[in-house]
């Protein structure tokens, strides 16, 4: 059997696991799970704009943040039911995502992280501004709903999609042209590529996913408030998760999550003064030693294809 | 002859084997919570958690609970709601603990309910002071300390007696700084003072200087901040640099820690502090309690430390009378339990609603903290008013 058939038949194993595993898992393994397959759509999501395009997104979180606030305001003040609400935040990120795109992706380097950095801050100080809406910096407590194992079902579902769409574009003369604008965008421009217009897709592409999961955790989680939902923590979190498993690939921000995910619960959970420093030490490490990341080495290394 | 041996031998691993499990029946009972010891809370979180260590520590002297040792679980939330949500997740269907206790702050605690709710365990929560959690219908969530409401009642109150006329209300936008900023507002304006400024600034903010023009420019008698320790200090720093003199200055959270007068020195004199608890209050075992806090962590307690430790034995007193461990059984005595603790006097409502606990004021008074509201717990009275802070 060729390694890519055992790569698949792998793949199939595990999605089949993780399909049946709240049959039998805990209450806990099934919470534990969900937040995981958060990270991967959201570290996913994050290397679409700027793994691929180099456009170092510094306010990612914004787009999960929107997407809460859309469907938990929805749901309790206009009665809707949970999914439909998820997919109106999906919609909403990437509205949020155009508006926004549109000017600011013609901003180059740091100037285009900065203005997202900005974006979130000014996306939380307006949520707790319009009390009527969002209930300001008392927060917002959604109906109580036991519907963990459908959530988690949703997510998996998103974390799957993000992934795939990774490689569908990379895959895709599409995902090329992002990938010339990431090496050289003067060159691209050259070449006839319409960067502006492809990275505003890249962009687009890469808010849906935090729209939806954002949703998704505000109503699982049941209760939000700007501080919870804006953090500049997640965003760092998004991007050492896609650096740490070799971003611009496919399975990067996947290895990324899982490890990071996994070592903050199993491991550094039990030491609580030292885990944040740690993370600090990781994404030194990562930047100086490995700045492909793990998987940027397995490629090296093992002679991977691009599309791993 | 060897048949003998192998039949002792087999025997004596069934004996043990046997007590192995009996004494396995009889394990402790796993208490567990989730705490803010890392994040925006650590601070206070570490307090309220030796209050839980302490409170471990001293049912094992007496003998544990239903005669079994007393073992606290805790894990780190890093004061985010959603790692909260994860973790008392795992303490009930993982550790499967016995128990629960809640974590620190309003907010935490409200993510949290919904899980234990779900899983109908009772939840004592001795650090959540909002109304709102307990009037959701909830069924297992008890509150321990007053609640945010009336944080200020004590400021507003002695400035109503001594003839203030206009107060400020600044709070940290977050839900319990909110509430308690509401409540201090209805009751100056229930008193005759005139409330001039209200606004409220986001959690982290270390800048206050924009705020404190608008302020100053008003020159309120009164400057009433619902606050947590962080922006408690930064505010009466930048009150100092911008020369903001109020007669009177009063803070809600962090205002009542050592570390306060630590940090700012004389210029934590004369400013006020509601806390719901003090070492020198006349509260049964609150000297033995303060004393042997000290000695065990080598500081003195908050009174987060004080809920913490309250809290925990108000459960163990539910499951002592209840005699069980059982959620139903421990709820039901919960709700009709009157006692009177070292933090002062429990008591709920059919929501599990604080009614009988009290407030006190207190002021920085030569580095130390004396209580001077309400009139019959008051150890001295008020320094008033404020002198300005060239003269402190």
């Amino acid at each position: 059997m060729s390694p890519a058939r055992l790569f698949q038949g792998g793949l199939v194993v595990v999605a089949a696991a993780l399909a049946v595993y709240p049959f039998f898992g805990t209450g806990y393994g099934v919470r534990a799970l969900l937040q995981l397959f958060m990270w991967i759509a959201l570290a996913g999501s994050w290397n679409l704009i700027s793994g691929l395009t180099g456009y170092v997104s510094f306010g990612h979180v914004a787009f999960f943040g929107a997407g809460a606030y859309t469907a938990a305001i929805l749901i309790t003040n206009a009665g809707w039911s949970w999914p439909l609400a998820c997919a109106a935040a999906g919609v909403a990120a990437c509205g949020l995502a155009l508006l926004i795109g549109y000017p600011c992706l013609r901003l180059k380097g740091p100037y285009f992280a900065i203005a997202m950095l900005g974006l979130n801050e000014v996306l939380r100080a307006l949520v707790s501004y319009f009390e009527g809406l969002t209930g300001g910096g008392s927060g917002l407590s959604l109906p109580t709903l036991q519907a963990s194992v459908p959530i988690y079902y949703v997510m998996g579902l998103c974390a799957a999609a993000v992934t795939a769409l990774t490689y569908v574009i990379i895959t895709s003369r599409f995902g090329l042209r992002l990938m010339t604008i990431r090496e050289d965008e003067v060159a691209a421009e050259a070449m006839g590529i319409d960067t502006a217009r492809h990275k505003l897709y890249a962009f687009l592409l890469s808010a849906v996913g935090p729209g939806i999961v954002g949703g998704l955790a505000a109503r699982d989680q049941g209760y939000i408030e700007p501080i919870s939902v804006f953090p500049l923590a997640t965003t760092i979190t998004m991007i050492v998760m896609v650096l740490f498993g070799g971003k611009g690939t496919v399975w990067g921000p996947v290895l990324g999550a899982v490890i990071l995910f996994v070592s903050q619960e199993v491991v550094w959970a039990r030491f609580p003064y030292v885990h944040q420093l740690l993370f600090g030490a990781i994404i030194v490490a990562v930047v100086l030693l490995m700045p492909r990341g793990v998987l940027g080495i397995l490629q090296i290394k093992y002679r991977l294809p691009r599309t791993v | 002859m060897t048949f003998k041996v192998v039949g002792v031998f087999v025997a004596g691993i069934v004996v043990l084997a046997t007590t192995a499990v009996v004494v396995d029946a009889q394990g402790p009972i796993r208490i567990g919570a989730s705490m803010s010891l890392t994040g925006t809370y650590a601070k206070l979180g570490k307090n309220q958690h030796e209050g839980y260590k302490l409170c471990e520590r001293d049912l094992n002297a007496k003998g544990g609970l239903l005669g079994r040792k007393v073992e606290m679980v805790v894990y780190d939330d890093q004061s985010m709601p959603a790692t909260a949500v994860r973790l008392y997740e795992k303490l009930i269907t993982e550790d499967k603990v016995d128990g629960i206790m809640g974590p620190y702050s309003s907010p935490v605690t409200e993510a949290a309910a919904n899980v234990t709710e779900k899983y109908k365990k009772v939840m004592v929560s001795p650090l959540a002071a909002t109304t709102s959690i307990f009037r959701k219908g909830r069924k297992y969530i008890f509150m321990v300390i007053s609640p945010a409401e009336v944080y200020l009642e004590g400021l507003v109150d002695i400035a109503a007696k001594r003839g203030l006329k206009t107060v400020a209300i600044i709070n940290e936008d977050t839900l319990f700084s909110k509430a308690a900023a509401a409540g201090a507002t209805d009751l100056a304006k229930k008193k005759g003072l005139q409330v001039v400024f209200t606004e409220a600034y986001p959690k982290g903010n270390t800048d206050f200087s924009a705020l404190l023009t608008k302020v100053k420019s008003l020159n309120p008698d009164v400057i009433a901040a619902g606050t947590y320790f962080d922006d408690a200090v930064a505010l009466t720093r930048q009150m100092k640099e911008l020369n903001v003199n109020p007669k009177m200055f009063g803070v809600t959270v962090g205002g009542d820690l050592p570390e306060f007068y630590d940090t700012l020195k004389q210029n934590a004199e004369y400013i006020y502090g509601s806390t719901q608890w003090e070492p020198s209050l006349p509260y049964p075992g609150n000297k033995e309690f303060f004393d042997s806090y000290k000695k065990e962590f080598g500081h003195e307690p908050s009174y987060h430390s004080a809920a913490g430790y309250a809290g925990c034995m108000i459960y163990a007193e539910g499951v002592k009378r209840a005699g069980s461990l059982d959620a139903d059984k421990v709820r039901e005595t919960l709700l009709k339990l009157d006692m009177k603790t070292m933090f002062g006097e429990y008591k709920v409502d059919q929501d599990g609603f604080q009614v009988a606990h009290k407030m006190v004021l207190f002021q920085w008074y030569e580095g130390k903290k004396l209580t001077v509201w309400p009139d019959e717990l008051a150890a001295a009275k008020a320094r008033f008013p404020t002198p300005p802070w060239n003269q402190r």
